[in-house]
């Protein structure tokens, strides 16, 4: 039997707000492992941050419960918890210094004052900031701040730390960097994580699973790759990464999980149902990432043999040259504008193609994914 | 347009010399002049004549010490009862998630600084008076078989003081609290304070130059105060503000009235030294 860290049960959160009720989260049941990077995503007002809070304690749930290592939280404040949090504005206590701040929680636990100091000390040499003991959180930069602020929780050994959106308020190469420093450090203290966040890439480059959420439910928990490759609804394909979404009908449905829809203008085209596809025929959203069409000259030789393979014919419409990938958009049927992007390797020259001129665009069955619309 | 902003901002001094004159005129020069006084001998009917004495500081420091103590003690305890019961109000309020809440509780305790403070005072008298509303209430209660002595105690005044100065404790702790950030709560409590060491480590560290100021606001004028021990405190309640205010009446005495406001000075200005010490401290600390 897998042990949990973090178990939600069916939570409900409701929040009154000038005599109107609202609900933040709704019926979320989630099983986070030991050791686990677990990333909330979703936009602003999606609830994520207050799951994160109930979590911590500082909200209780209207309905449901939250299980830590097993133990029903129901009633035990915030400072009785194994979870320690990040603030997404640090939250270091301004009076205080550098030490006294990490200290702080170690004093709470009754910890001497020697052995404390000890251990802030090895907490900020975790962080590679040894030296900013005696200083005042004021005089640190944003990075080091939120490095203080993650000393400040580590410092605890908590069972499980919470991050609410640490990284929002550095900037883009910074971000970069203590996104692969954030997964290093939770690789070696082996500690669960649950990361709040907004920003798709962050939660693909970090997280061993992903929970999407959308007005207080979570909508689909999976693997990075799955949620990415396999998205369960069009909320999810469209909030992570560039998708497009073709509207088709489907005409046929296999128990395998394939199928086949017809476009606008009539082509008929093999497709891959999403596992969570509810509508047996009928109007659907055909799914596609950009980078998974591929694109070439009419008369250019595309490997026909596989017979996985979608060929359609189109015409270029614009193309965009965006450093790493050209982004091509190309007109399929009536007016259905496809995006393709290409990584610009030496092989592909940006002007291969010029506005206007017929086009193929062709995609493997398997690339695709069929919605509900 | 900007070079003469310019010449105005350096020769800044130029028009700082109006009010600096006022100052002078009506602030230093009478400051020099109380102290002068407060050395010289005592003549006819009150006025400052030579020669020079020390008797006014040595009656200040012996027979007046007791009044002196007295209204030190009395605006002390007059700080600590506003601080007990303003710090909790200010804190209510500032927490009032619904901004209309704050406004009309804000409102409430300014309200009675639209009725004059004399008119207020007096109001106190008739409350506080041995056939008054307190005193009648508890008879007719049956609590107390006689009428207890409230009016002209040190109770009185006490009362009077802490009524008439709480908001100036009440106001800039509000202040402080409102700006306080309550994410440092929750860090707190996230590390393990219960809500008792979360306010001693966090919050009041945090609000404290609200707590100094309102310290401050309320002692230094409470000390001071002649028109709630006048009306309230009766010969047992007698402040220093009363005795300067007798020694530059009718049959006064000058010379001792300028040493008392000397010596009221001091302690006003050591107190306030320890609230700027304090300050700064804190401020060295944030």
């Amino acid at each position: 039997m897998p042990t949990y860290d973090v178990e939600l049960i069916d939570i409900v959160k409701d929040f009154e707000s000038g005599g109107s009720r609202v609900r933040a989260v709704d019926k979320v049941s989630v099983k986070i492992a030991d050791g686990e990077f677990f990333a909330l995503l979703g936009p602003s007002g999606c609830g994520k941050t207050t799951t994160l809070r109930l979590i911590a304690g500082f909200e209780q749930p209207t309905a449901g419960q939250v299980l830590i290592r097993g133990i029903a939280m129901e009633g035990i404040p915030a400072y009785h918890r194994p979870v320690n949090t990040v603030f997404q504005d640090y939250a270091l206590f301004p009076h205080m210094t550098v030490e006294q701040n990490i200290m702080f929680g170690l004093q709470m636990e009754g910890v001497g004052k020697k052995e404390a100091r000890k251990r802030a000390q090895e907490a900020l040499d975790m962080v590679r900031l040894p030296d900013i003991g005696a200083r005042k959180p004021q005089q640190l930069s944003g990075g080091q701040q939120q490095r203080v602020a993650l000393a400040r929780a580590l410092v605890k050994r908590p069972a499980v730390l919470l991050l609410d959106e640490p990284l929002g308020a550095l900037d883009l190469k910074l971000r970069v960097n203590m996104q692969y420093e954030l997964k290093a450090l939770q690789r070696d203290v082996g500690i669960t994580f649950i990361y709040v966040t907004h920003d798709q890439e962050e939660a693909i480059t970090m997280a061993d699973r992903i929970a999407v959420m959308k007005d207080g439910e979570m909508l689909q928990v999976g693997a990075p790759r799955e949620i990415y490759e396999h998205p369960g609804t069009r909320f999810v394909a469209d909030f992570i990464g560039e998708t497009n979404f073709i509207p088709a009908d489907l005409i046929e449905r296999a128990p395998d999980g394939s199928g086949a829809v017809r476009l606008s203008d009539e082509t008929v085209i093999k497709a891959q149902l999403s596992k969570t596809l509810e509508s047996s025929s009928g109007p659907v959203t055909m799914a596609i990432r950009p980078e998974r069409v591929g694109i070439a000259k009419v008369g250019d030789s595309i490997d026909s043999a596989d017979s996985d393979q979608t060929v359609l014919d189109a015409r270029l419409v614009d193309s965009q040259y965006i450093g790493t990938d050209t982004r091509y958009t190309a007109r399929i049927a009536d007016d259905i504008n496809l995006i393709v992007r290409v990584q610009n390797t030496s092989e592909r020259e940006f002007s291969h193609f010029t506005i206007g001129q017929p086009v193929k665009v062709y995609w493997r069955q398997s690339s695709t994914t069929v919605l509900d619309r | 347009m900007a070079s003469r902003l310019r010449t105005m901002r350096e020769n800044g001094s130029l028009l700082a010399l109006p009010t600096i004159s006022w100052l002078v005129i009506f602030f230093v020069l009478p400051l020099i002049i109380v102290l002068v006084f407060s050395f010289m001998s005592r003549g006819r009917g009150g006025v400052a004549i030579m020669p020079f004495t020390l008797d006014h500081y040595g009656r200040t420091f012996d027979v007046f010490f007791i009044i002196l103590q007295r209204s030190i003690g009395l605006a002390a305890l007059t700080t600590i009862i506003c601080l007990i019961a303003g710090y909790p109000l200010a804190f209510f309020i500032s927490t009032r998630r619904r901004r209309i809440v704050q406004q009309v509780a804000l409102f409430l305790v300014i309200l009675p600084f639209w009725t004059n403070f004399l008119i207020r005072t007096y109001a106190w008298r008739i409350l506080l008076g041995e056939e008054g509303t307190i005193n009648g209430l508890l008879l007719s209660l049956g609590l107390i078989s006689e009428p207890l002595p409230l009016l002209n105690t040190q109770l009185a005044v006490l009362i009077g003081l802490v009524y008439g100065f709480l908001p100036f404790m009440a106001l800039p702790i509000y202040a402080s609290v409102e700006r306080f950030n309550f994410r440092y709560v929750d860090a707190a409590q996230d590390l393990g304070a219960n809500d008792i060491r979360a306010f001693m480590r966090i919050v009041l560290p945090l609000t404290l130059p609200g707590v100094l100021a309102g310290c401050a606001l309320v002692f230094i004028p409470s000390v001071g105060a002649f028109v709630t021990p006048d009306l309230l405190g009766g010969a047992k309640g007698l402040m220093i503000g009363n005795l300067i205010n007798k020694q530059f009446g009718g049959s006064g005495n000058m010379p001792l009235g300028s040493a008392l406001s000397i010596v009221m000075m001091a302690v006003v200005m050591i107190s306030l030294l320890v609230y700027i010490f304090a300050n700064r401290r804190d401020a060295g600390a944030s």
